[in-house]
């Protein structure tokens, strides 16, 4: 699969901070691409780099096999639609006068605009102003209007914030569906919930640094659970275990970062001490656990 | 041009035209108003008229007003994910500047249609004036539209790197009181290469104000002349700037 979207070494700093740090990303072409990170991770900083909206300080960004930047943006930006931070529009202006504005502006045909404006499901509200719009209407308004010039590559700067649950729900229907239009899509969020059943690759950022990049069962398996040991003596069983980290945790022996041979280790050292073991088993943890765990510095 | 479509388009419900329609209807009011208060007949009729409305207009009145439509034409490109789309387009930087130029072209010769109608209906129903205003008032609103056009594109620059509204017309406002002040005291050389300067001595072009002879001549209208080649001049040079800023500046 060819990549539509590489850094290298992308690096953006404002005085002597570093915001976006040595980031190498790969998208691949037609994947759905979850770009994850807490607030001020530096996602918007990465995606306006992307778009040569802003300049990077060290590093090189290739879309579509060529170098972005000032010199080529012209020509890379027709086949790159993209919505950062907020929404866009007039609020003056109509929702049919807004999408008049763009088909104006970059010459498009009726048809485009027509489809742009289906495939967000916005035909029925075109003639109200912006200023009347509800957010998620102006989220799919902004992606109508990037839609227009039927671009290859959809960047999009978490499009879900501030939405309710079934707004966050129909823009995760809209992504499958420019997915499924054969799309690239880049999609942001501060909330891997959010994005992790719609996109086939993640990365994940955290201090302006990429913590992970490749699949959820990547993700999911790189990091290791820690293990739970029921035992007839907790205390006792919390002490033998100090070598390897065990701790106690509400009656129950936490031993984090074990692997298969380490957690066999653990169970004899118990059952020397004749500690009784009742029960081992690894933890439950959900996607959003380990990404709290990457981007709190624990590592995988 | 694409970008100058689009700006048209942008202009509807603007607040614009309330500048447009209310300045220059202000400057009638208060020039023409003067004299009806003051009882005096006007001297010199249709002259005077002009005069008393157009000359005060282009000390500060009108460079402020463009400098505010400006401010006005790029407000919304300040507002919101505007600017980041506006950037994110397959669109140069001279097609946004020329868009917004365009567009405050159009909005500053409106407002001279309105100065110059607002002066025929008080000239008539105020003062019952006979006949209409000389012609050669239509030739010096020309001028003073293309005047404006230095002051428009440089206000539209300022305007693009200021999310202020009120910062540029401020700018605007200094502007307009250094170029009076070059006009007033002949700097000639100067003050043609000063936009507020070209915009204030169009207004006052045929009025015997300041610096102006009076009565044109042949030789006031090759000055009118050098005059608009100048504008245009720093007309080029301020959209020229602007897109180039553009192209260079990140958003921030
Ligand atoms: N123009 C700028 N000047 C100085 N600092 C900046 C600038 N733009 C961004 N930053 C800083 O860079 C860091 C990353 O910001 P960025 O907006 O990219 O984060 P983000 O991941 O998009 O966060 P959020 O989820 O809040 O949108 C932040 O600490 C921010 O304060
Ligand atoms: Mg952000």
């Amino acid at each position: 699969m060819s990549t539509i979207i590489t850094t290298h070494s992308l690096t953006k700093s404002y005085g002597d901070r570093t915001v976006v740090d040595g980031l190498d990303l790969r998208v691949p072409e037609g994947c759905v691409y979850g770009f994850v990170g807490p607030n001020g991770a530096g996602k918007s900083t990465t995606m306006k780099m992307l778009l040569s909206l802003v300049r990077p300080t060290r590093g090189e960004v290739r879309v579509m096999g060529r170098r972005m930047d000032r010199s080529t943006r012209r020509e890379l930006l027709g086949s790159i639609g993209s919505l950062i931070e907020t929404p866009p529009a007039y609020a003056h202006l109509t929702g049919a006068e807004n999408m008049r504005l763009v088909q104006r502006l970059l010459r498009l045909g009726d048809g485009r605009v027509d489809r742009a404006v289906r495939t967000v499901r916005l035909q029925d509200h075109l003639d109200k102003r912006v200023r009347a719009y509800s957010l998620g209407m102006k989220q799919r308004l902004g992606i109508a209007m990037a839609l227009a010039r039927e671009p290859r590559l959809l960047v999009l700067d978490e499009p879900a914030n501030g939405l309710d649950p079934a707004g966050i729900d129909e823009m995760r229907h809209l992504i499958k569906r420019l997915a499924d239009d054969g799309i690239t899509v880049m999609v942001s969020s501060h909330l891997l919930d959010e994005v992790d059943r719609t996109a086939t690759v993640l990365g994940i950022l955290g201090g302006g640094r990429l913590l992970f990049q490749g699949t959820r069962d990547e993700l999911f398996s790189r990091s290791v659970p820690d293990v739970l040991i029921d035992t007839s003596e907790p205390e006792r069983a919390a002490a033998a275990t100090e070598p390897w980290g065990g701790t106690l945790d509400e009656g129950t022996v936490r031993v984090p970062g074990l692997d298969h041979p380490a957690t066999a280790e653990v169970v004899a050292r118990l059952v020397d001490a004749r500690v009784d073991v009742y029960g081992v088993r690894r933890e439950d943890r959900s996607l959003e656990d380990v990404f709290m765990d990457l981007t709190r510095g624990r590592g995988l | 041009m694409g970008s100058v479509r689009a700006e048209f388009i942008k202009l509807r419900r603007s607040l614009s035209w309330a500048v447009v329609v209310l300045l220059p209807l202000a400057a009638v009011g208060s020039g023409g108003g003067n004299t009806a208060l003051s009882g005096e007949p006007l001297a010199d009729g249709w002259h005077t008229l002009w005069l008393r409305v157009v000359v005060f207009y282009g000390l500060f009145p009108l460079a402020v007003g463009v400098a505010a439509l400006a401010s006005l034409v790029w407000r919304a490109e300040h507002e919101g994910g505007n600017r980041n789309a506006l950037m994110a387009r397959p669109v140069s930087g001279l097609e946004v500047a020329v868009g917004k130029f365009a567009a405050l072209a159009a909005l500053t010769a409106a407002m001279q249609g309105v100065l110059v109608a607002g002066t025929v209906v008080a000239g008539k129903a105020v003062y019952g004036l006979p006949g209409s205003l000389p012609a050669e008032y239509l030739l010096v609103s020309v001028l003073i539209v293309v005047a404006c056009l230095p002051v428009a594109a440089l206000q539209s620059g300022l305007s693009m790197l200021m999310r202020s509204f009120g910062a540029p017309v401020a700018v605007g406002l200094l502007g307009a009181g250094f170029g009076v002040l070059l006009v007033a005291l002949r700097a000639d050389a100067l003050a043609a290469a000063v936009p507020y300067s070209l915009l204030s001595r169009a207004t006052q072009v045929g009025t015997g104000v300041f610096a102006d002879p009076g009565p044109i001549t042949a030789e006031g209208a090759a000055d009118a002349a050098g005059l608009a080649a100048a504008a245009l001049v720093l007309t080029a040079v301020a959209v020229a700037g602007t897109a180039a800023v553009l192209e260079r500046r990140d958003v921030a």
